[in-house]
């Protein structure tokens, strides 16, 4: 009798759905599905029915410039801050209802800091146990993220380049499907970005997903796949990122033309 | 929610806190209690009842009642901490149900301000028994009395760590935070205290809640000799108790329900 391998089961059986496992998960993928997503702050529109996607075993940049609602856009999928309407799912979950949130999105984000007295050492131990994971993935994901000679040292004797790392060893510890980055590079050194991109590169060819923000549009260029614009809480633009540089001009005149043209110029490119 | 429990035992050790607390845990226990026993309470300005007289003893242990805001504002600091230096985020990603990581920080500080309060009382227990020995007096009370009076203070200890944990939940600010813990318990309460009408609410405020737990009565008649007022009453040990335990739940029961519906910014 031919039993069906867990690879082929198909997730959507009641009996497979019980015994998907999460090595099933990153073989269909965990997509990101953000759908008009919105949210005031202080009487601004900081979001305004923000929608994308981005999609498992790809690398998508997620690009505007300062103050244009990336962070929050972010915060609002990672459930640290809640949408005035919209929704943002992982998966097709919540954030906040996902069984292992931990073990399905690592996340880097400036608001999720290591405690300057504790060693990075023991801040990995704290949130590996705060978030189930076994005790053995501190060490692994230091090597991950080349921090295995810091770990002893205090997280606020750390670099800023350092900090990142350490920020990004601690999204990897439930070894997550999706990875989600607010402006990774800040503080890394041109040798710090080659590393991350690489290592963002192999993390999406491994079949899962990536989501980084950045302002800086050179910073993007070579390392995503699909670009999503956002300016003034808007989704000025979305799709593969050929076919964004394909409109004839520089990536840069692109950019500059749909982050400076008038909100009713951009429905026009909308894609 | 026993990972979330030992993720934050997890992270309360991962600093020095716990050392460091129970260290002025000593020093307040011991320090206040001890100086007034060793100097014995019959040689202070004014003159106070000696340790051979129980009310000697109440009155020298009950000082360290005085520092109760201390255990508060460790409670206060470590929370708002993760505010601070921004962990708190790395904190909700990890375990998104927010009422459940507070509820498991509640419990943690909670164990930590019990080990305060014994390591405090275990001090001020042996300045007082050193303290008479060093006069050769015999102590005021029997041994099992004052080791009731000790714990009582334990308690006290604990509840107020709680309290401090769920100001510094809902303030998030440190420094605000840390304003409101002092500014309270330094200031507050005492002009609560003296305002005539007013005062009849002290016994169920936390200081005179605490004051009726531990016996200890000093200040509240200190200030009636002062003032033309009666001295606030103060109920009984039992009742005062309770006060500073629902203090405490209804500290936590906020601490739990507020933050769960505000944005990280």
């Amino acid at each position: 009798m031919i039993t069906a391998s867990s690879d082929t089961a198909s997730p959507q059986t009641a009996g497979a759905r019980r015994t998907t496992t999460r090595r099933d998960r990153a073989m269909s993928g965990v997509p990101i599905e953000v759908a008009g997503l919105a949210k005031r702050i202080s009487g601004v529109d900081a979001v305004r029915d923000a929608s994308f996607v981005a999609a498992p075993g790809r690398v998508t940049g997620f690009l505007g410039p300062n103050g244009a609602g990336k962070s929050t856009t972010l915060r609002m999928l990672l459930g640290l801050t809640r949408p005035d309407a919209g929704t943002a799912l992982i998966g097709g979950i919540r954030y906040q209802e996902l069984p292992d949130p931990t073990g399905t999105v690592g996340a880097v984000l400036d608001i999720a800091a290591a405690h300057p007295a504790m060693t990075a050492r023991g801040h990995l131990r704290s949130f590996a146990a705060l978030g189930g994971h076994d005790a053995a993935r501190v060490e692994r994901v230091a090597e991950l993220t080349g921090i295995s000679e810091y770990l002893d040292r205090r997280a606020g004797t750390f670099s800023t380049g350092m900090r990142q790392r350490l920020s990004l060893a601690t999204a990897l510890l439930g070894d997550p499907d999706v990875l989600v980055l607010d402006e990774p590079s800040n503080g890394l050194d041109p040798a710090g970005i080659v590393w991350l991109r690489t290592f963002l590169r192999e993390f999406a060819a491994s079949g899962r997903t990536v989501l980084l923000s950045s302002h800086v549009l050179t910073e993007l260029q070579h390392g995503i796949d699909d670009l999503v614009l956002i300016d003034r809480g808007r989704v000025t633009w979305s799709g593969p990122l050929a076919s964004f540089t394909d409109r004839g001009t520089s990536l840069e005149a692109a950019f500059l033309e749909l982050t400076s043209t008038a909100a009713s110029d951009i429905e026009g490119v909308r894609a | 929610m026993s990972r979330l429990i030992r993720g934050e035992f997890a992270k309360l050790f991962a600093t020095r806190l716990p050392l460091w607390s129970l260290v002025i845990a000593a020093c307040c226990g011991g320090g206040l209690t001890g100086l007034l026993a060793l100097v014995g309470p019959e040689n202070a300005t004014p003159p106070l009842p000696g340790l051979d007289t129980a009310e000697g003893v109440g009155i020298v242990v009950g000082m360290s009642g005085l520092l109760l805001f201390v255990p508060a504002l460790i409670g206060t600091i470590a929370v708002t901490g993760e505010y601070r230096h921004r962990t708190i985020g790395t904190t909700f990603l990890t375990a998104p149900r927010r009422g459940r990581v507070l509820a498991a920080k509640l419990l943690v500080f909670g164990a930590l301000g019990i080990a305060y309060g014994l390591v405090a009382s275990l001090f001020a227990g042996t300045a007082v028994m050193v303290g008479a020995a060093l006069q050769g007096v015999e102590l005021g009370v029997q041994l099992g009395a004052l080791a009731a009076l000790l714990g009582r203070l334990a308690l006290a200890a604990a509840v107020y760590m709680i309290l401090g944990v769920a100001i510094g939940a809902l303030a998030r600010h440190q420094l605000l935070a840390v304003g409101i813990v002092l500014g309270y318990f330094y200031f507050l309460e005492h002009v609560l205290m003296i305002i005539p009408g007013v005062n009849v609410i002290h016994p169920y405020l936390p200081g005179g809640a605490t004051a009726a737990l531990t016996d200890f009565t000093f200040l509240s008649d200190a200030i009636a000799e002062q003032l033309p007022l009666a001295a606030a009453a103060t109920t009984s040990p039992f009742v005062g108790a309770l006060v500073l335990l629902g203090y405490a739940a209804v500290a936590a029961w906020v601490a739990i329900a507020i933050p769960l519906r505000r944005d990280l910014r």
